[in-house]
C-alpha cells in the first residue's frame, strides 16, 4: 500500500451519541464485515462494554475502500467517549491523523464533545464535524450545526449528516474521510520508530502490542528493542484486525497493527513507549505520553482472603491493557491483604471493579473511594496521602488541602436552580453561568473533588432527569477545614471505614453513616454499637439490636432434610460478610460511609 | 432398627391461609384410590419390623370418612405393633366425631393431635380456619372419654396480635387441660395464601417476647419446655417426634412424606398423580458419616436437655467434644456442658440457628 493511501482516525464523541454504532456501519460500508455478521457495537467486545453501551478499551480495525479507482487503507481507531478515559482518547490519537467528531442530532453539543475536541486540537488533528441520528423524529439538525458553527467555528458546508441507523450518509463521511485527513507523514528509508498506543495479554501468545509505524517498517523475524525500557525481543507475529486477526509479514510507515514478540514481562511494555530496530535504531524516541493522574483512589479486598495472590496477578493483566490503573498492596486491619487502587474516575473504578469481578471470577470489598489529600505538616513537610488511614497524627498537622474541580454541567435550563442547589450541597463555590442558547446553559462550581466521587453524577442525572451532562478539570488544591472521622464497631475502629470529612458537616455526616450502618449491618447474637468519633470524641453513636428470633420452628412431617438445607443456606450468606471483631458486616457497609442521606429501612 | 411410622393423608376440606404442607382438597375418589396406593407402597417398602411410633398426619386425617377409616385400619394391620406403641393421629375439630373418635380408638390410636392454632375468633379468622373455641372444647371433650393424652397445636405472632391477646389465647388453651402443646411462630411461607396477599411476619422483638411468656405460662402451669416448640406434661413427651430429633431412622410413607432409612433420607412425590402411578420417591439424600454426626447435631440440640454425651459416643463412636467447634461454642457460653450433656444456652434457644449454622457445610 501506498503511504498516501492511508488514513489513520479516530472518532470522538460525547457518550452515547452513537461513535459505535457509525463504527459498525463504516465496517459495513467498507465490506469490512457484511450486513449479516454484524452484532451491535462489533468493535466493543468486552461484555460489559456491550452491555452498559459505552467503549472502554480503544480497539482498531484495519478497512479498505475502492476511491475513485485507487484502494485505500483506512485505520479506524475507536476511542472511548466517557471523560474519565481521555488519557485513553489521547492515546489514539496520537495514533490517528484525523478525527470525525460526532453530535447527536437529538442532543447537541455536550460536555465531552467539547473535552474531545480539544484533546483531537492539541494532536493537531484534521476533524471531520459530523451531525448523527438525523433519522430521529426530535432531530434538530438546524439547531446543532448552529452550536458547531458557534461553538468550535466549522463552517456549515463542512459539516456532514448520517444516520447509523440506516445508514444514510455513511458512504460519503467514508470518502470525505479519504479526501480531508492527510495521508501519514514519515519516512520509509529512515530507521523504525514505532508507537506503542495499547497492550493487551493472549493467553496463547502473551503480551500484544498495538502499534503506529511512524518511521520504517516493522517486519517479522526483526530484533527490536524498547527505548524505555530498554528490553529487547524478536519479532514473532505481526496482525492486522480486519475485525478478524489475520497474520501480515510486515508494517510499514503510516500503518498501524498488533505485534507478538513472545512477551511474557508485563513490565517490559510501557504505553507510549517507541519501538526500534537493535541494528539500526532510530536516534529519538516519539514523545510519549505524560503519565495520567489517578484522581480516585480505593482499597480493594478479596471477601475471601486466600485470593489476594489472584487479585494482584488480575490486576497485573488489566493493568496491561490500562495502563491508567494503578495498585499498590495495602494492609487493613479490618479486611486483611489487599491493593489501593488509583482510577482516573469514578466510571473508570467501577468499570475495573466489575471486568476484575466478572472476568477474573473474584469477590471483592471496594472500600469508600478517596481523593489525595496534601497534608501540610508542623515540621514544614508535605505529605501526600490517598487514604484517610495515611494520615498523619493530628497534632502535627497544620492544615489539609483538597483538590478541587471545576465543572463544566451542560444543562435545559429549567434545571439550573436544582443544580445549583446540588452543588451548594457538596460545598461547592458558584462560578459562573453561560447560555448557549436560551435554552441551554454551562454551569460552572468550584467543587472539592471528594464531593462528587460519591453519588455527584447519580444525582446529577436524576435532578435533570437525565438531560445535564458533566465534565470537570481538576484546578488544584485549597487549604480545607477536614478531619479524619473513625468509626468504631463494637469498640473496635474499623479503618476500611474511616472517612475524610469537613468539620462543619461532620457530626450531620457522622450521625447519616451511624444511622445507615446500623440498617445495613444486620443483627447479631449480641447489641453492636455503631459509633462515629474523631479523635477520641464520640460525636455519634447508634446500637444494632441484638438478634431476637432465628429459629425454624417446625418440621414438616419429619422433613428435616429441608431445615439442613435452609441452615446451609444461611450459612453461605453469612460467607458474604466480613468478620470484623465479632461483628459480621456486609461487602455494602463499606461504600455506605460516604452517603450524605439516610437509607430507609 | 427402625421402630417408627409416619403416613401422611394429604386431604383437607378447606386450605388454611399459612399451610405449606403437601396438601389437596378432598375427593372421595381421590381418596380412595390414594389409600390403595399407600398400601401398595407400605407393602414395598416395610421390612417388618416392630412398631413403636406412628403418626398419621397431614392434610386433615379426620376428613377420611368412617369407611375410609375402616381402609386405613386395614392397611395398620401390616404393622408389626409394639405393645407399648405411641399412634398419633392428627384431627381437626370440625371433622372429628364420636363415630370415629370410636373407630380410631378401636385402631389402636392412643394419641391425639388437633389443631386448634387460636382460641380468638380474629386469628382463626386470619388463619383462614372454620372453627370455632367451643366446638374445640367440645371436641376434646367427647375425644377425652376415649383417649387421654392429647395434643393441640396453637400458633402465635400473627399480625396485630398483642402480648395480651397471646395471653388470652395461652388461658382458653390451658383451660381445655390437655396434656401437651405445640406452639409456632407463624412463618410466611412461599406458596402460602398469606405470602400471595403480601403478609409479612412480625417484627423479632415482640415475637421473641410473645415466646417468652408462652414459656412462662406453660411452665407456670405444669408443663415441661422439652423441645424449641413443645411442652409437655412429665411423661407425656411425643415420643415420635423425639425420633426426629434423636437422629433415628423412621418410614415415611404418602404423598410428600419424609423418611429416613439406612443412610437415606427420602422425600416422596408431592405430584397425587405421580403417586398414584407408583412413582413414590421424589428426592434421596444419601448421607456420608460426616453428614449423619451433621444431622445428629442440628437435631439433638433442639431438645432442651441437648444431647447426652455417653449416647452419642455409645451411638456414632466419636467425642461430640471433638466434633465441628463445639469447644470454641462451649467457651463462649452459646452451648452449655453440664458434665453428662451438652444443650444450648437456654437464653440462646430462640436464636439456635445462628448457632446450629455451625455445624453444616464444610
Amino acid at each position: 500500500m501506498k503511504q498516501e493511501n492511508i488514513r489513520n482516525f479516530s472518532i470522538i464523541a460525547h457518550i452515547d451519541h452513537g461513535k459505535s454504532t457509525l463504527a459498525d456501519r463504516i465496517l459495513e460500508v467498507t465490506n469490512a464485515v457484511s450486513k449479516r455478521e454484524i452484532k451491535e457495537q462489533m468493535l466493543d467486545n468486552m461484555d460489559i462494554e456491550r452491555e452498559r453501551g459505552i467503549t472502554i478499551k480503544l480497539n482498531t480495525v484495519r478497512l479498505s475502500y475502492n476511491y475513485k479507482g485507487e484502494e485505500y487503507m483506512l485505520n479506524l481507531i475507536d476511542t472511548p467517549g466517557h471523560v474519565d478515559f481521555s488519557y485513553e482518547v489521547s492515546r489514539s490519537l496520537a495514533a490517528s491523523d484525523g478525527a470525525i467528531l460526532i453530535v447527536d442530532a437529538t442532543q447537541g453539543v455536550e460536555a465531552q464533545t467539547i473535552a474531545n475536541m480539544y484533546l483531537a486540537l492539541d494532536n493537531d488533528l484534521t476533524i471531520i464535524p459530523v451531525i448523527n441520528k438525523i433519522d430521529l423524529p426530535s432531530a434538530d439538525v438546524k439547531k446543532t450545526t448552529q452550536e458547531l458553527i458557534d461553538t468550535f467555528g466549522f463552517s456549515e458546508n463542512e459539516i456532514l449528516l448520517t444516520s447509523a441507523k440506516t445508514g444514510e450518509g455513511v458512504k460519503e463521511l467514508v470518502e470525505a474521510i479519504i479526501e480531508r485527513i492527510n495521508p501519514p507523514k514519515g519516512d520509509f528509508s529512515k530507521p523504525l520508530k514505532s508507537l506503542i498506543f495499547d497492550s493487551l495479554y493472549d493467553s496463547y501468545r502473551g503480551v500484544l502490542v498495538l502499534t503506529r509505524v511512524f518511521d520504517g517498517e516493522l517486519k517479522v523475524g526483526d530484533k527490536i528493542e524498547f527505548m524505555q525500557t530498554g528490553s529487547l525481543y524478536e519479532v514473532t507475529e505481526l496482525f492486522v484486525y480486519t475485525p478478524t486477526l489475520k497474520k501480515v509479514s510486515s508494517l510499514k510507515v503510516g500503518e498501524v497493527g498488533y505485534m507478538a514478540a513472545s512477551i511474557k514481562n508485563i513490565s517490559d511494555i510501557h504505553v507510549g513507549d517507541t519501538i526500534t530496530l537493535v541494528n539500526n535504531p532510530c536516534s529519538l524516541a516519539l514523545p510519549g505520553y505524560k503519565p495520567m493522574q489517578q484522581v480516585v483512589f480505593t482499597g480493594l479486598y478479596p471477601t475471601e482472603t486466600n485470593k489476594y495472590n489472584d487479585l494482584r496477578d488480575a490486576l497485573e493483566k488489566l493493568k496491561l491493557n490500562d495502563a491508567s490503573l494503578t495498585f499498590e498492596p495495602e494492609t487493613s486491619e479490618a479486611l486483611g491483604f489487599g491493593f489501593r487502587c488509583g482510577f482516573l474516575g469514578l466510571l473508570h473504578m467501577d468499570v475495573v471493579e466489575e471486568r476484575l469481578e466478572r472476568e477474573f471470577n473474584l469477590n471483592l470489598i471496594a472500600t469508600s473511594p478517596s481523593v489525595i489529600y496534601e497534608v501540610l505538616l508542623t515540621d514544614g513537610s508535605v505529605v501526600k496521602i490517598d487514604s484517610p488511614q495515611k494520615l498523619p497524627d493530628v497534632t502535627k498537622i497544620k492544615t489539609i488541602s483538597e483538590p478541587y474541580i471545576l465543572t463544566n454541567i451542560f444543562t435545559p435550563s429549567e434545571y439550573i436552580g436544582p443544580l445549583m442547589e446540588l452543588c451548594q450541597n457538596k460545598r461547592g463555590n458558584y462560578k459562573k453561568l453561560e447560555y448557549l442558547t436560551p435554552e441551554r446553559a454551562i454551569l460552572h462550581y468550584e467543587l472539592p473533588l471528594s464531593e462528587i466521587v460519591y453519588d455527584f453524577f447519580d444525582k446529577l442525572k436524576s435532578i435533570s432527569k437525565g438531560y445535564a451532562s458533566f465534565d470537570y478539570e481538576l484546578i488544584g488544591y485549597k487549604p480545607s477545614n477536614l478531619v479524619k472521622m473513625d468509626i468504631l464497631v463494637n469498640g473496635i475502629s474499623v479503618d476500611a471505614l474511616s472517612t475524610i470529612v469537613h468539620k462543619d458537616f461532620a457530626y450531620n455526616k457522622g450521625k447519616v453513616v451511624v444511622n445507615n450502618l446500623k440498617t445495613i449491618i444486620p443483627r447479631q447474637m449480641f447489641v453492636v454499637p455503631i459509633q462515629a468519633a474523631i479523635g477520641s470524641k464520640v460525636i455519634a453513636r447508634a446500637d444494632i439490636k441484638a438478634m431476637r428470633k432465628d429459629v425454624l420452628a417446625k418440621c414438616y412431617g419429619g422433613d428435616v432434610s429441608r431445615k439442613k438445607k435452609l441452615l446451609e443456606k444461611q450459612k453461605e450468606g453469612k460467607k458474604r460478610m466480613k468478620q470484623i471483631g465479632n461483628v459480621e458486616i456486609p461487602q455494602e457497609a463499606f461504600l455506605t460511609v460516604l452517603s450524605n442521606e439516610e437509607i430507609n429501612d | 432398627m427402625t421402630s417408627s411410622v409416619y403416613i401422611h393423608i394429604p386431604f383437607c376440606n378447606s386450605i388454611c391461609s399459612y399451610c405449606a404442607f403437601t396438601k389437596l382438597l378432598s375427593n372421595s375418589k381421590n381418596i380412595d384410590d390414594y389409600l390403595i396406593t399407600l398400601e401398595k407402597e407400605i407393602k414395598s417398602k416395610y421390612q417388618g419390623e416392630i412398631i413403636k411410633t406412628l403418626y398419621i398426619g397431614g392434610g386433615t386425617p379426620s376428613v377420611l370418612s368412617l369407611e375410609q377409616l375402616k381402609k386405613l385400619s386395614k392397611i395398620i394391620k401390616l404393622f408389626n405393633f409394639s405393645e407399648k406403641i405411641e399412634f398419633t393421629f392428627e384431627v381437626n375439630p370440625e371433622s372429628i366425631d364420636l363415630e370415629k373418635i370410636k373407630l380410631l380408638k378401636g385402631m389402636g390410636v392412643n394419641r391425639i393431635s388437633m389443631g386448634v392454632e387460636s382460641s380468638l375468633p380474629k386469628n382463626l379468622a386470619y388463619l383462614k380456619r372454620n372453627h370455632d373455641f367451643n366446638l374445640v372444647k367440645e371436641k376434646i371433650f367427647l375425644i377425652k372419654k376415649y383417649i387421654k393424652n392429647i395434643n393441640v397445636d396453637l400458633i402465635y405472632g400473627l399480625k396485630e396480635e398483642t402480648l395480651a391477646d397471646l395471653e388470652k389465647d395461652l388461658d382458653n388453651i390451658l383451660s381445655l387441660d390437655i396434656n401437651h402443646i405445640s406452639t409456632y411462630s407463624l412463618m410466611i411461607e412461599d406458596n402460602t395464601y398469606l405470602k400471595i396477599k403480601g403478609e409479612q411476619e412480625i417484627d423479632e422483638d415482640l415475637d421473641n417476647s410473645m415466646y417468652q411468656l408462652i414459656i412462662k405460662k406453660l411452665t407456670n402451669n405444669g408443663f415441661r419446655h422439652y423441645e424449641i416448640s413443645n411442652f409437655s406434661k412429665p411423661g407425656y413427651e411425643s415420643k415420635h417426634n423425639l425420633v426426629y430429633w434423636h437422629n433415628d431412622t423412621y418410614y415415611g410413607f404418602g404423598l410428600g412424606a419424609s423418611g429416613y432409612l439406612d443412610n437415606i433420607r427420602y422425600q416422596n412425590v408431592i405430584s397425587l398423580r405421580k403417586y398414584l402411578s407408583g412413582n413414590y420417591v421424589e428426592n434421596e439424600e444419601t448421607l456420608s458419616k460426616q453428614d449423619i454426626l451433621s444431622y445428629a447435631l442440628i437435631l439433638g440440640f433442639r431438645k432442651i436437655d441437648g444431647i447426652n454425651k455417653k449416647e452419642f459416643f455409645n451411638k456414632y463412636q466419636v467425642n461430640i467434644l471433638d466434633l465441628y467447634n463445639i469447644k470454641d461454642l462451649i467457651k463462649e457460653g452459646l452451648i452449655i456442658d453440664d458434665g453428662s450433656n451438652l444443650f444450648i444456652s437456654y437464653d440462646k434457644i430462640y436464636i439456635e440457628n445462628s448457632i446450629l449454622i455451625n455445624f453444616v457445610g464444610e
